[in-house]
């Protein structure tokens, strides 16, 4: 799991972990760790800090897991992360379910351009 | 990546209170600072709040701070919550989609976002475009002003998104606009310095929203500069700020849109 994905996933042993090198670098508030940390709470997922690779390795191998299940992430930090795990494990990418599904190219200079496309999507749901 | 066994680090998920709860988190993560907000995460409160959202009000009311507006973002930022199932959740409770386009386009801003992060990652934190302020980007500061940090500009408006922010870790679309145009335009703080002290407040806290919404009001990804006036914030605020503010008398923010422009981009 990572910080886009905090839902019930399917039923297979979870973890979330605070990269706490992260959080320190970022200056991350008590209020946004506590509030991620209540979405945890509310899941059957167990909570770990550290540093995620190493955690996640180990959550998988207590485990005996050859395999991980992640969600599709823009953020180049996490994607690094999945990269290293995936010299380890088998990694199963998630893709989120899509708002709008649009063909071909998509201007995204300015948000006008992008809803001229998906406009007629978004609005029919 | 290390073969060695990591020592079980589960941490814990029973607490008796929520008090108890923000104890333990400080003592796991002692460099986070502040307290909790009044704000609590998980599915259960963001159903609620779903519940309780009047999206048929929201086109009309939501630029006024005290107008209807979801507060949904944490939860969406979090993944609690997925814009789709938003969508699907109104479309049921308003038989169709048709009265909602403001607030549909809202849900769609968060998708655009992500979609930039995704393509172009570096231009979270770079200059999409180059400053239309007259200025270059090393002409703006890298810290943030001691009385902004600390809310003790004087400025009744500023000082409250201040501890608001710090209190709640949630501020109205609007107020973070007039704040960011204030830090940026007024204060001469580089955008990348203000979104830093966004992400680490705010409970939807966002690289992509929070980072790109900062450029749009920096001018380096919108056409031009985002600037606001006394008569704007004092419409849109219900004038709860201006009222007793100690600087009512010599309000940077009290002047046209023109005169404003001429004072803070000279070199346009």
């Amino acid at each position: 799991m990572h910080d886009d994905c905090l839902r019930a996933g399917p039923a297979l042993p979870a973890v979330y972990v605070f990269d706490t090198a992260k959080l320190e670098r970022e200056r991350w508030s008590l209020k946004r760790i506590g509030f991620i940390y209540e979405c945890l709470l509310e899941l059957e997922v167990e909570i770990r800090k550290g540093d995620p690779v190493i955690q996640v390795a180990d959550f998988a191998r207590t485990h005996g897991a050859g395999r991980i299940v992640t969600s599709e992430t823009p953020d180049p930090l996490l994607q690094s992360q999945q990269q290293v795990l995936s010299r380890s494990f088998a990694m199963q990418i998630e893709l989120p379910e899509p708002f709008v599904e649009l063909k071909g190219r998509v201007d995204l200079k300015r948000f006008s351009r992008y809803w001229q496309k998906a406009q007629g999507p978004a609005m029919r749901g | 990546m290390p073969d060695a066994p990591m020592p079980d680090t589960a941490m814990s998920r029973s607490f008796a209170s929520r008090d108890a709860l923000a104890g333990y988190l400080k003592q796991e993560f002692p460099h986070a600072q502040g307290e909790l907000s009044q704000t609590s995460g998980g599915a259960i409160a963001a159903r609620h709040l779903l519940e309780q959202f009047s999206a048929g009000n929201y086109a009309a009311s939501r630029n006024f701070l005290r107008g209807e507006v979801s507060r949904l973002s944490p939860y969406l930022r979090h993944g609690v919550l997925t814009l789709s199932e938003v969508r699907r959740f109104l479309a049921k409770k308003y038989q169709g989609l048709d009265r909602l386009l403001k607030f549909i386009q809202e849900l769609a801003w968060r998708d655009y976002w992500q979609r930039i992060y995704a393509e172009a990652p570096g231009y979270i934190w770079n200059d999409v475009e180059p400053l239309k302020t007259g200025k270059q980007s090393g002409d703006y500061k890298g810290t943030l002003p001691p009385a902004v940090e600390d809310a003790t500009t004087g400025l009744a408006c500023m000082d409250a998104f201040v501890t608001e922010l710090n209190t709640t870790g949630y501020l109205h679309n609007h107020a973070r606009m007039w704040f960011a145009a204030y830090l940026v335009h007024w204060c001469g703080v580089s955008w990348k310095t203000g979104a830093r002290f966004f992400l680490s407040h705010l409970l939807d806290g966002d690289p992509a929203s929070n980072n790109l919404s900062w450029q749009w009001i920096a001018s380096t990804f919108s056409s031009k500069p985002y600037i606001f006036n006394r008569e704007n914030l004092e419409h849109y605020s219900g004038g709860i700020y201006c009222q007793d503010c100690p600087s009512k008398n010599k309000c940077p923010f009290d002047r046209s849109y023109e005169e404003l422009t001429e004072r803070l981009f000279p070199l346009v």
